[in-house]
């Protein structure tokens, strides 16, 4: 080999320091493109489906919004999984859009929300009177504390439509059997008898998913009062995981298994699935939330009907999605404007008219006699101030802690008590920040 | 002590002489530095500074956002006496039976049968082929190949697997949602996707084997168990090693497959090490924990490794010394 001379050590070393800073960029990239407020983009992150009565609205939004501002707006289609496992690294970085769908509850917008990740938006929320459109109910979601927990004073998100859970029933497999819908929770036992009398499995269920979590949830609240959810959600007082709320809820759903109200195999089915066996008409009752309600309009082939569960002025539900500024958005006013735009009883009626729960709508502009129903149904949650939210907020990764236990006891691998002391103890853990 | 000299070690191990080694120029080595540094760099933004962060996670309690707070040993503590930690660790041991011992063990002898038996007989291409057919599901992304794995095996009468089982009167079973058929299906999906890649390395280290051993030995007498045994498992030995290096780490490592088909269900029965850190990262947001998990694993990968290295090099070292 030649020896090396002075000048091409010094054209090596050259190359080494431009191969290594080419591969420290390459570690060290983020993807943030250091962007600085423009006035001129909006960034827009969500993730709902094509075809959901939010993404119709918002589509729409959109071309308001440019219209009426002559900014441009640069939407980017996410999945709900990936915003929430990686929305804090994002928006820590410059990478952040300028307003994005997010998950409420403590877990999730309560989480950024503490952590300074998402703006305050008290100043724009009075600003633009949004309050006065959003019920109290629907206001618990959207208002944070300094800890994250939910039903704060300081407004960090801004939802557009609602949500609850309620008893899809199929009109028509019940006439057949010859059987009422039930309007009590006795007549709902009834039925569940009935259908199996006659070889049906009456309940479409998905043990592997929300579904049964919700159920169980949904069993504990028809034995609760306000005070309870507020324990359980914003931790005002311990919660007794062997009272007779929690402990109803896990006898009864294992009850439920047992006497074939729910299938046996349910703890490997999936949400996708329960959905589909209550549209293709092999289970004629499914306890889950409005967020099926447009899809049963355009594909179950049959009559039926959303009702509140029997004999429970408590539901599961909330607001839906928030709408939230991170804190490092460029375009914050932007932001602000397209919030408001969403607000509109124009917007509000898409929503409305494609099966969703609008919170600001105008009645007169809702003329889809399905969606009056709907509608009708989740105001008449509201009155009775019945939004108790959902079972997996209080704790980050709370739900994978239902799935989990809720398995072992459809499978008869532990007992109840068990089920309630493991789901007792997780919760401990997971709230003892907060409480 | 009497200290042996190289010469005399060789002459008692009766080493082969040393291959000629590349002349060093004179000036000594500095300048090859240079060209190793990017690699270094790239070593140390990659692999050492996050290891050495992982580490330093473990004794944090941190959401992933701020400061982390420091609390000493406390997840060291906690991790010895966690159930789904242990379950997890143990379920690591079905998962090297699954993508190393079945499929190692399976593919030697496909691989001998292929190259000593079917393409002896049937010829050279109909033994590639049949290679490919095995090695088929490794380049399927596991992402299709679980999904395809989950509608078979659904539960009740919508699973293409309980469809066929009803044709011969057998009920519908809840595969993925029972154990142990869960771990059996995720077991049996890890076998399936594995083979393959046995098969391919032991195939084409058998290109190294002189056909007249084979032949010699036939004429000696030997059976095929017999040949196998003596020429090919012998000439093959340092492949067998590799494989069984790298599907141990990657059984140690398994996390796809779990992610995909079972998601650690029912009741935490599949769980593995790797999904276990991924949901204390990012559902929990538990990240000094899930560091904790993720160092045990680091460890342990890092140990095999060790063990394997130097067992081969020992078994390398036997062979040359004709032992």
């Amino acid at each position: 080999m030649a020896r090396m001379t002075k000048k091409s050590t010094t054209r090596a070393l050259a190359a080494v320091g431009v191969v290594t800073a080419g591969a420290l960029a390459l570690a060290g990239c983020s993807g943030g493109g250091g962007d600085t407020g423009d006035g001129d983009t909006l960034k827009l992150w969500h993730y709902e489906g094509e075809d959901s009565a939010m993404a119709k609205a918002w589509d729409e939004a959109i071309k308001v919004f440019e219209e009426e501002t002559g900014a441009t707006v640069e939407f980017e289609q996410k999945s709900f999984e990936q915003i929430q496992k990686t929305a804090s690294q994002v928006l820590d970085s410059d990478a952040a859009p300028d307003l994005m769908e997010f998950n409420k509850g403590n877990a999730t917008a309560g989480f950024l929300a503490s952590t300074g990740l998402i703006a305050d938006i008290s100043d724009a929320v009075d600003e633009y009177g949004w309050a006065d459109k959003l019920a109290p109910s629907l206001q618990t979601t959207a208002k944070y504390s300094e800890d994250g927990v939910m039903g704060g004073d300081t407004w960090y998100g801004i939802p557009n439509y609602g949500e609850f859970v309620g008893v899809y029933y199929n009109k028509d497999a019940f006439a057949e059997a010859g059987l009422e819908i039930p309007t009590t929770y006795d007549e709902f036992v009834d039925v569940l008898d009935a259908f199996v009398d006659q070889g049906i499995t009456p309940l479409a269920e998905a043990g592997a998913e929300y579904p049964l979590g919700q159920l169980w949830y949904q069993l504990a609240l028809s034995q609760a009062d306000r005070q309870f959810v507020n324990d359980y959600q914003l931790y005002e007082n311990p919660v007794d995981w062997q009272g007779p709320e929690v402990t109803y809820a896990t006898d009864t759903l294992k009850e439920y298994v047992d006497k074939g109200y729910i299938a046996s195999d349910v703890s490997s089915v999936k949400a996708e699935d329960a959905g589909v066996s209550f549209i293709n008409g092999s289970a004629p009752i499914f306890v889950s939330g409005s967020w099926w309600y447009g899809r049963f309009v355009e594909q179950a082939g049959f009559d039926w009907t959303l009702q509140s569960f029997p004999d429970s002025t408590l539901s599961l539900g909330s607001s839906g999605n928030l709408w939230v500024v991170p804190e490092n958005a460029a375009n914050k006013e932007l932001a602000y404007e397209f919030i408001d735009i969403t607000m509109r009883p124009e917007i509000q009626a898409i929503i409305g008219n494609n099966g969703g729960v609008p919170v600001a709508a105008d009645p007169a502009d809702i003329t889809d006699p399905k969606s009056q129903e709907l509608i009708a149904t989740f105001n008449g949650v509201l009155e009775n101030d019945g939004l108790s939210f959902y079972p997996d907020w209080p704790a980050a990764g709370f739900y994978d802690v239902i799935v989990r236990e809720l398995q072992g006891l459809v499978t008869g691998s532990q007992d109840a008590a068990t089920t309630n002391a493991n789901l007792g103890a997780e919760y401990e853990e997971g709230t003892a920040d907060f409480r | 002590m009497s200290v042996i000299t190289r010469a005399e070690r060789g002459a008692r191990t009766k080493l082969p002489p040393e291959e000629p080694s590349i002349p060093q120029r004179k000036g000594g080595t500095a300048g090859y530095w240079l060209y190793l540094l990017p690699g270094f760099v790239l070593l140390l933004v990659i692999v050492v500074i996050p290891l050495v962060f992982n580490v330093y996670l473990t004794f944090t309690k941190w959401r992933g956002v701020g400061a982390p707070d420091f609390i000493g040993l406390e997840n060291w503590f906690t991790i010895f006496t966690d159930e789904d930690f242990w379950t997890s660790f143990t379920n690591s041991v079905w998962m090297v039976l699954a993508m190393v011992v079945i499929p190692t063990t399976v593919g030697l002898m496909v691989a001998a049968l292929l190259f000593d038996v079917v393409g002896r007989k049937f010829g050279g291409k109909v033994g590639s082929f049949l290679r490919a057919t095995y090695y088929l599901p490794q380049i399927l992304p596991i992402a299709v190949a679980g999904i395809v794995i989950g509608w078979m095996f659904r539960p009740g009468e919508t699973g293409s697997v309980n469809q066929m089982l009803a044709v011969f009167g057998i009920p519908a079973y809840d595969w993925l949602g029972q154990m142990p058929s869960a771990l059996l299906v995720l077991m049996g999906v890890l076998v399936w996707v594995q083979i393959g890649y046995p098969v391919v390395v032991f195939m084409a280290a058998l290109q190294r084997v002189d056909p007249e051993l084979y032949e010699a030995a036939e004429l000696d007498g030997a059976n095929w168990y017999q040949r196998f045994t003596a020429i090919t498992l012998s000439i093959i030995r340092p492949e067998v090693f590799v494989v069984t290096l790298t599907c141990t780490i990657a059984a140690l490592k398994v996390f796809g497959p779990v992610y995909i088909i079972t998601q650690g269900g029912p009741a935490g029965a599949t769980l593995v090490p790797a999904y276990y850190a991924y949901s204390e990262f990012f559902t929990k947001r538990n990240i000094g924990y899930g560091a904790t998990i993720a160092t045990v694993l680091t460890v342990l990968v890092v140990v095999v490794s060790i063990i394997f290295i130097r067992v081969q090099n020992s078994a390398e070292r036997k062979e040359r010394a004709g032992l």
